[in-house]
């Protein structure tokens, strides 16, 4: 399926996509209404957008206790806010930590109807949609790994 | 009007004496007549600090402001103002830096943050939505930038917190201590890290969980889009991407203003060695940006062997690139990035270093400074061990660091000569370019109201060189030439408005000025959008002017008068004699004369008239005028 793809390298961390996030769901500018988050390790410069990698088994959606959260028929994550009692247990077990609870209910990245606003903002080409496998690789392995390569000896 | 959009609305006004904090509405009037930012914070200066206060001591305020823009997706608005009176010139300090704060302070609910009084104890503010903490700072005491911002965010367990941190210099008294967000953006001329200190505060950490409302989204939206488009279309954009502001560094030297050894030239012979295409090529590995930007152009290099082996970080700039290499007559890359990451470490305003050690290296060059007086440090020309040596010295004030440690000029007065050598406007040292091969830059130097420094103006149209600009702009084909010293006092009067509006809206002034993208009525256009207000293209050129008359009026309070806006001498006696500047030098009162006459201010005194603050809506001012 598709899947929206980071590049960490490529990340600069200016959160546009957090907030063309926000204002594309709420017309409000606001990480806490964002769906994605971006890491910032201002020591060493390191970038991360982290956002649901749409698993193919979802720990979340096999455990909310609401059946808030279940997968559309494109296989994309989505949380029914009336069913959803921000019990947190999704944020608990999604293990990319893509749950965003801030304001007491779930909000997972529902790729904007299969027309990502963040990949299209971003001003780096840090996010690409494209067909494309799970990809596994955390916040602090990229970060480790741009370290190695970089040779950013803390 | 029914409700303001962009704006939070709030003010928060923190008493650090008795350790409480209160809320107060934003005053809409402010919003219309100021914008925002540093607008907001010469305003709340102007009214709550009185003429004469001691920079240092509980009466002076520290004041943090962002404008209406920020906190949204507007390209580049990521930016905050900090002011106070400062201790480093005694006039109206004030700064302005980038990252993540900003944004950080509108979603917990302040357009503006108050500090006043004095804490009786270290403290650093933790200030999350409406709850303001006093937290003991005794872990952090004395601490370096970045440490102390990884500590704050390690003892709140909260990795999104943005901080503003001022470092161990200015907890010593350095009174060219920074600010500093995101670790490396710094807010670091006239010393308001200094003043953060001396009231015993060491940091501010900022978390909210609100958001930023615009009155037109299909419109904001719109605009946006567009910017950014004309962004990436840019002739700028490409070198502005690889490079940042470091590809100034040839561009200057080819245009023979390059400040090198104290600007006894404008030329620097190992230019390349230093530039920004060759960090770009050998050193840079990845892109950063502030918040919200389009380019972005921050970038992060790393030193892979040799005695620097290990060191990397975000940056240089162009200001501290250039410091620390042709300013100093010094070629080694890699020295420059270890002292550009020392300054931010202890916590420096790097212009102001630079400027004492150019003008000690001057001194001790021509025989009027000996080892003995610098306490045994060697100060030739591009001697590496020596500047990293300062820095430390300088930021403990110890040996002749404390000589040192308030610039150039305070220097030449401990040690009772050498001020003829001082490069630097009412205390502060210059930036990296030379007046000589950029007149109006000179003239904006006299006259920014924070001492010299090209930021209150910045009239980027003088380095097109293009007299058909100048015709279009000012009907002034001089305007625009660069070696010219005439017409600049219409370039500066015109610029100085625009930054002004620039920094009370609060996007980069490398994107919307110096690219031209956010004109007086394109700033109309995007105050209507974001905020609701209505105000014309005048509305918002005399919201500009206001400001600089205030500011100026800051500083006629304090006692500033014609005879302070100057330069150095050798820029009016002593031309150039290598490179694409040489032979002319700047002719100070011609621009002056001109320059005050288009801002209504008198010629004798260099005072705004009663009849020009009127104009402005500053009659209350003019009580105040001497």
């Amino acid at each position: 399926m598709r899947r929206i793809i980071v590049h960490a390298e490529q990340c600069a961390g200016c959160r546009q996509c957090e907030m063309v996030c926000s204002f594309q769901h709420t017309e409000r500018f606001s990480p806490i209404l964002s769906r994605v988050r971006v890491y910032r390790d201002d020591r060493n410069g390191l970038d991360y957008p982290v956002m649901c990698r749409q698993c193919e088994k979802c720990p979340p959606i096999d455990n909310c206790p609401t059946g808030a959260m279940k997968k559309d028929l494109r296989g994309v994550v989505n949380v029914d806010p009336q069913l959803c009692t921000g019990c947190g247990l999704c944020q608990e077990l999604c293990k990319f930590e893509a749950v965003n609870l801030g304001l007491g209910q779930a909000l997972v990245c529902d790729t904007c109807q299969g027309n990502p606003q963040c990949v299209s903002r971003c001003p780096t080409g840090a996010l690409e949609y494209v067909e494309s496998d799970e990809f596994t690789e955390s916040v602090q392995e990229a970060f480790n790994r741009m370290k190695k390569e970089w040779s950013l000896f803390e | 009007m029914s409700k303001l959009y962009g704006y939070t609305g709030h003010v928060l006004r923190v008493n650090l004496s008795d350790e409480t904090y209160r809320v107060e509405p934003l005053n809409v009037k402010d919003a219309e007549n100021y914008l925002g930012g540093r607008g907001f914070n010469i305003k709340r200066l102007y009214d709550e600090v009185k003429a004469g206060t001691d920079p240092l001591g509980p009466e002076n305020k520290l004041v943090f402001a962002t404008g209406p823009l920020v906190g949204t997706m507007f390209p580049t608005a990521s930016r905050f103002n900090v002011s106070a009176r400062s201790p480093q010139t005694g006039i109206f300090g004030d700064t302005n830096a980038g990252g993540h704060f900003a944004p950080e302070m509108k979603y917990a609910g302040y357009d503006q943050i108050i500090l006043e009084g004095m804490c009786h104890r270290k403290v650093y503010l933790s200030i999350r939505d409406g709850e303001v903490d006093f937290k003991s700072a005794e872990g952090i005491e004395r601490k370096t930038v970045y440490d102390t911002d990884l500590y704050i965010k390690r003892s709140l367990g909260d990795s999104f917190t943005q901080t503003v941190v001022c470092g161990p210099a200015a907890e010593n008294g350095v009174k060219c201590g920074a600010l500093f967000a995101n670790q490396v953006r710094a807010a670091s001329r006239t010393g308001m890290g200094t003043v953060m200190a001396s009231k015993n505060v060491k940091a501010l950490a900022v978390r909210g969980t609100g958001s930023v409302e615009v009155a037109e989204p299909d419109s904001f939206r719109d605009m946006v889009l567009k910017l950014e488009e004309e962004i990436r279309e840019h002739e700028q954009y490409p070198g502005r991407r690889l490079m940042g502001t470091t590809r100034i560094l040839m561009m200057a030297n080819e245009a023979g203003f390059l400040p090198t050894r104290n600007y006894t030239s404008g030329v620097y012979e190992h230019a390349y060695a230093v530039s920004g295409e060759r960090l770009a090529e050998e050193y840079n590995v990845k892109t950063r940006g502030c918040f919200a930007c389009t380019i972005p152009c921050s970038r992060i290099y790393t030193v892979k062997s040799g005695r620097f082996r290990g060191l990397h970080g975000e940056g240089p700039e162009y200001e501290a690139l250039g410091s620390f290499t042709s300013r100093l007559g010094n070629s080694d890359l890699e020295l420059a990035l270890k002292a550009n990451d020392l300054c931010n470490q202890l916590g420096l305003d790097i212009l102001t270093v630079a400027g004492s050690i150019g003008w000690a290296m001057e001194m001790y060059e021509a025989g009027e400074l000996t080892i003995e007086d610098t306490g045994g440090v060697a100060l030739n020309w591009g001697n590496g061990a020596s500047i990293l040596k300062l820095i430390e010295l300088i930021a403990e004030r110890k040996g002749f660091g404390d000589v040192l440690a308030d610039g150039s000029a305070a220097a030449a007065k401990k040690i009772g000569r050498g001020i003829e050598r001082s490069v630097q406007v009412k205390g502060m040292d210059l930036i990296m370019a030379d007046p000589r091969g950029l007149k109006g830059f000179g003239l904006g130097y006299m006259v920014a109201s924070r001492g010299g420094d090209h930021l209150r103006s910045e009239p980027f149209a003088e380095l097109s060189d293009d007299p058909e600009l100048g015709r279009r702009m000012f009907n002034s084909p001089d305007s625009t030439l660069r070696l010219s010293n005439k017409g600049k006092g219409k370039l500066i009067n015109y610029f100085e408005d625009w930054c002004a509006v620039i920094d009370a809206l609060e996007p980069c002034k490398n994107i919307m000025q110096n690219m031209m993208l956010l004109p007086f009525d394109r700033a109309a256009e995007a105050m209507k959008i974001t905020t609701g207000l209505n105000l014309s293209p005048g509305d918002i050129r005399d919201a500009g002017a206001r400001i600089i008359n205030l500011e100026r009026m800051f500083g006629v309070r304090e006692g500033i008068s014609r005879s302070d806006d100057d330069l150095p001498s050798r820029f009016k006696a002593e031309p150039l004699t290598e490179g694409a500047s040489r032979g002319t030098v700047v002719d100070a009162d011609l621009m002056l004369d001109e320059y005050y006459d288009e801002r209504g201010w008198d010629q004798a005194t260099g005072w705004p008239t009663g009849e020009t603050l009127r104009r402005l809506g500053l009659g209350f001012v003019v009580g105040d005028l001497p």
